[in-house]
């Protein structure tokens, strides 16, 4: 009875985990072989890398993420360093915070920059009664947009993951290799770079695979309008006239590919360097 | 001393302010009458708060959210909890296994996730929305699996576990009544984020059930279009919601850190 019950638990997690990650999964892979009238093939594929559109996508994805999550990234590595100095109650109602705001994430986000910076929004309302421009040539809706409208859910991000190895570094590290003699430059490069860099890096990745994943707070934005690997897979799977859904399962699984590349990449570099540091 | 400290301060003011920034502006123009060519609303209100509120069809959207919600939440606890108990207690093999699977939720973007479902469940007779809740609770595995391994690690579980059932319980007591009341943090936190992640799908929800089931987020993103005043109202609404959430998430697990 024991053993069965156990089992049963098992058997059911076993089940939906296959029921809604490995089967859909298996099922989008295997008809990204096939085309829209039923024949076999790599043509999917072949549509993806040789036609512009796609291949646009495929780039502008890549390059805002990018972009988006260096920016954010930058920004972060400031607000972590900092949260470190503050006491522990302060610290507690940020990481609150931070914690909400990386939620706040989606339609609400672009909702509230839309009502912020869009065409009627407040900023543009208090800038033209006033007559000055506040905005300068900020949009909404444009590349610089999206990259600001990811900040708002990716600094937080960054913060949270970046905290706890800002934390690690101990102010008594800096006493003791000044005690020895060591040089600034030294100490910078045997004692804090091993510690923060596998954190920049594995914060860096999270950032990024985040940007690239993001889909709502576009689609809220733009609608299908800016190309990107994401807003493409929603338009073809949208029911619209356009829908192909083979040829979304091909990006997707590109995408997919890309992701579990990066997340093996992130891996491999941050344990190479905990290698060498235990060495 | 004190200006090493200034800087810090100054950076996470600036940082607090940049994130606040929309949703200040969203709550100001929540509670204006107009705000066209003023530097200020011209006048403030809550016309607007009981203008969606008492909106019957703001009340069956808030239910259906509760509802996705609710029972992503159930359905999550009853197979995780025992299953990383389990795994924790008596299969490290099965574990060390588990926790590629366990990541792929995390690599795997809604966007893509949909794709496939879309693809696997269009001629299969089972209500998807049955699935929508399978979905979002398998989504969130990643945070729930972390949560509930630092509990099972944290105490010896499996001398309790086996000890209960030498005095007398059964598996299934000894689970409900001896290891449950040890692992109510977790549960907690586990509740919060599975809770969450039924209310704030919209991707998964949207493409999937073909924007027939209207959540909270897929009405906010129908209002955006048509009625700015009543849309800026869900988003802080929504906004509060998060809020509470989130205080409560924080406020457990710095308690189970403390004592």
């Amino acid at each position: 009875m024991k053993m069965s019950l156990k089992n049963r638990f098992l058997l059911l997690f076993v089940l939906l985990i296959c029921l809604v990650l490995i089967f859909p999964i298996g099922v989008m892979i295997i008809s990204s072989f096939n085309s829209q009238d039923g024949s076999w093939g790599l043509m999917n594929y072949q549509e993806l890398f040789t036609n512009h559109y796609y291949r646009n996508a495929i780039g502008h994805s890549l390059t805002l993420s990018l972009s988006a999550s260096l920016f954010s990234e930058v920004i972060a590595i400031l607000g972590a360093w900092s949260l470190t100095k503050m006491s522990s109650s302060v610290k507690e109602s940020l990481v609150t915070i931070f914690n909400l705001a990386s939620s706040f994430a989606g339609v609400p986000l672009a909702f509230s920059l839309i009502i912020l910076l869009g065409n009627s929004g407040v900023l543009h309302v208090i800038s033209k009664s006033l007559d000055i421009n506040i905005l300068g040539s900020i949009n909404v809706y444009s590349w610089l947009g999206i990259v600001i409208a990811y900040s708002f859910f990716e600094i937080p991000l960054g913060i949270l993951f970046l905290y706890p190895t800002f934390e690690e570094i101990d102010q008594g590290w800096k006493e003791a290799s000044d005690t020895l003699g060591v040089s600034n430059c030294f100490f910078l490069k045997k004692v804090i770079y091993p510690v923060l860099v596998p954190g920049l890096v594995e914060t860096l990745i999270i950032l990024f695979a985040n940007a690239m994943g993001t889909y709502e707070t576009v689609f809220a934005l733009t609608g299908n309008n800016i190309t990107f690997i994401s807003t493409i897979i929603g338009s073809l799977i949208g029911g619209e006239i356009t829908s192909n859904i083979p040829l979304a399962g091909a990006l997707s699984v590109v995408f997919g590919l890309v992701m579990i590349a990066l997340v093996i990449m992130g891996n491999l570099l941050v344990r190479t360097k905990r290698i060498t540091e235990g060495k | 001393m004190k200006v090493k400290k200034r800087t810090p301060k100054i950076i996470l003011t600036i940082i607090f302010i940049y994130l606040l920034l929309p949703i200040v502006a969203t709550f100001l123009y929540s509670i204006s009458t107009s705000w066209i060519n003023t530097v200020l609303p011209e006048g403030l209100t809550f016309k607007w708060y009981a203008q969606l509120v008492f909106n019957p069809e703001f009340l069956n959207v808030v239910l259906r959210s509760l509802v996705l919600s609710i029972f992503t939440t159930i359905l999550g606890l009853v197979i995780f909890v025992p299953v990383i108990f389990y795994m924790n207690i008596y299969n490290q093999k099965l574990k060390a296994k588990m926790r590629y699977i366990t990541m792929l939720p995390f690599i795997i973007p809604g966007i893509i996730l949909v794709t496939g479902l879309i693809q696997l469940y269009k001629d299969i007779p089972i209500p998807k929305i049955v699935i929508l809740v399978m979905v979002l609770s398998v989504m969130s595995l990643p945070l729930v699996y972390q949560t509930l391994n630092n509990v099972f690690i944290s105490k010896d579980f499996k001398s309790m576990f086996e000890q209960s059932q030498l005095l007398g319980y059964g598996p299934v007591k000894s689970f409900m009544f001896v290891i449950v009341p040890n692992i109510k943090t977790g549960l907690i936190v586990s509740t919060l984020l599975l809770f969450s992640a039924g209310l704030g799908d919209y991707v998964i929800t949207n493409l999937f059930l073909g924007g027939n089931y209207i959540t909270l987020k897929i009405y906010m993103y129908r209002l955006m279009a048509v009625n700015g005043n009543a849309g800026s109202v869900l988003t802080i609404i929504y906004f509060i919601m998060l809020s509470i959430l989130s205080a409560i998430l924080i406020r457990t697990t710095s308690k189970a850190k403390k004592g």
